[in-house]
């Protein structure tokens, strides 16, 4: 299979798209530090949907059943995850750059966390389904709002390595998702399982 | 001449029975969306949760049924309007035009605004406040406007928004992309206000958004409140209600439907923008510390 003709049937606007306001939102929160923690979770929660939507296939019923194995389609299309990720590591620079006060190495784990999170629900999904990404980033999305929006879950959890707060670590945090979202890429990539159909 | 008499009145008759019956159906689908109980059920947590202990900052309960029914409310009816897309090509052969499905879906947005003003009544009713300066320099009347504008009024816009969305936007993911978009800038406009609060055009900025914050809390017994007038930031909120309600109508609206939805938008749109004005230059002249 070629890498070219499989990454170029990706739903790009979706990618791009979600990747460009993330990129807005970040842009404010470099500019406006003191909202940056803030609106650098919202800036990763736009790119974890970004890459929920870079294992779609509108043609699956007939990529599926091609002799190319499910873990190289998947491989290929997650180089795709290189543009939610160097929309986020551009952030991180400016960020930085500007001399905003953020724990950078937690911040950047944070970042491939939220990422890999939205490959690894898309992973999933596409064990089922042609097209994961809309259902896959809504699930995250409201998943990484849940800190940020309801009170009881930011006392227990921390998404965002900011300073202060009580609840479980950010790193703690991502460093598990990180392992759970690699097992669930690795279980959905392992053996040839076709979405079903109806 | 007596048949064609008797097919003109039963006509509006039978549209008026397919709207019923099709926003009964809306209501019902709407109200066992699981979206939407979430966020039903979160507000409700929260306001429970709120009322606890005696608030000292009202502005740590007010926002967050405008999130969740608003909000939340806003995805569940953006994919209710999205859930009949696939079938479109058989819905679309039905008597039911596309506007009267669209006004049917409107109608959801009952539902959220019902909760809403549940949440108003529980605040206002039940929720301990330190002492009525918690409102900030506003008068009995403006504070009642301020919770309307934070816990009703984004209720009723969210879902509206949601159709007008659904309607216009293939994108499956615009719904939570436009979230998380008026959240951050919900979060950027009020903390530009926190440090510069007096300059006009940070009143306008922060006003220029479906829900603002009227004050802010420098420590535990001191409140800002900000410049702006509540009861005419409501008016905006309607005008932006009734903005999203005909651009979901207009979509597929024909001939005369069509005409009176293009005239009323631009309508809509200056009565709006006069309001924000307003808004802006209405209430304090300059932010008052208590």
């Amino acid at each position: 299979m070629m890498a070219g003709p499989a990454l170029r049937a990706g739903a790009w606007p979706a990618v791009t798209g979600l990747s460009a306001a993330a990129m807005l939102a970040g842009i404010c929160g470099v500019l406006f530090p003191a909202a940056t923690t803030v609106l650098f979770p919202i800036s990763f929660a736009l790119l974890a949907a970004a890459a929920a939507f870079t294992l779609d296939e509108p043609a699956s019923l007939v990529v599926d059943v091609t002799p190319t194995r499910t873990v190289r389609r998947t491989g290929v299309r997650a180089l795709a995850l290189l543009v939610p990720l160097t929309v986020g590591a551009v952030l991180l620079v400016a960020g930085a750059m500007r001399g905003l006060a953020l724990p950078w190495g937690s911040t950047a784990l944070a970042l491939v966390g939220n990422v890999l999170l939205g490959f690894a629900v898309a992973a999933v999904g596409r064990t089922r389904t042609g097209e994961p990404g809309a259902a896959a980033s809504a699930a995250v999305v409201l998943i990484l709002i849940l800190p940020g929006t309801v009170p009881l879950v930011s006392h227990w959890v921390r998404t965002f390595p900011a300073s202060g707060g009580d609840g479980l670590p950010s790193d703690t945090v991502w460093w598990t998702v990180l392992a759970l979202s690699v097992a669930a890429v690795a279980a959905s990539v392992s053996e040839r399982r076709l979405p079903r159909r109806r | 001449m007596t048949a064609s008499l008797v097919a003109a009145r039963a006509e509006p008759v039978v549209g008026r029975s397919v709207f019923t019956a099709l926003a009964t159906r809306e209501l019902r689908r709407f109200a066992v969306n699981p979206v939407f109980l979430a966020g039903a059920a979160l507000t409700a947590v929260t306001v429970w949760n709120a009322g606890r202990t005696a608030v000292t900052e009202i502005d740590t309960v007010t926002p967050y049924p405008a999130i969740y029914l608003g909000g939340f409310g806003m995805m569940a009816a953006f994919w209710q309007t999205r859930s009949m897309r696939a079938s479109e090509p058989i819905v679309g052969t039905t008597p039911a035009t596309l506007p009267i499905r669209t006004a049917a879906l409107c109608t959801v947005a009952i539902v959220p605004f019902l909760c809403g003003v549940a949440s108003l009544i529980a605040l206002r009713l039940y929720l301990p406040v330190a002492g009525d300066w918690v409102y900030g320099a506003f008068s009995p009347s403006a504070r009642i406007a301020v919770l309307v504008e934070q816990t009703v009024l984004p209720a009723l816009g969210g879902p509206l928004l949601g159709v007008a969305l659904g309607r216009w936007v293939r994108f499956p993911g615009a719904a939570f992309g436009l979230f998380l978009i008026l959240y951050g800038w919900v979060t950027l406009v009020t903390i530009v206000s926190l440090t510069h609060p007096d300059p006009t055009q940070n009143v306008a900025l922060r006003l220029f958004a479906p829900f603002a914050f009227f004050t802010s809390y420098e420590n535990v017994t001191e409140v800002t409140t900000w410049r702006g007038s509540p009861w005419l930031f409501i008016g905006w909120q309607f005008a932006l209600c009734v903005i999203a309600v005909l651009a979901a109508l207009l979509r597929g609206a024909e001939s005369r439907v069509r005409f009176t939805i293009v005239r009323a938008l631009p309508m809509a749109g200056v009565a709006a923008v006069l309001l924000l004005v307003l808004a802006t230059g209405g209430g304090l002249a300059h932010a008052v510390r208590a």
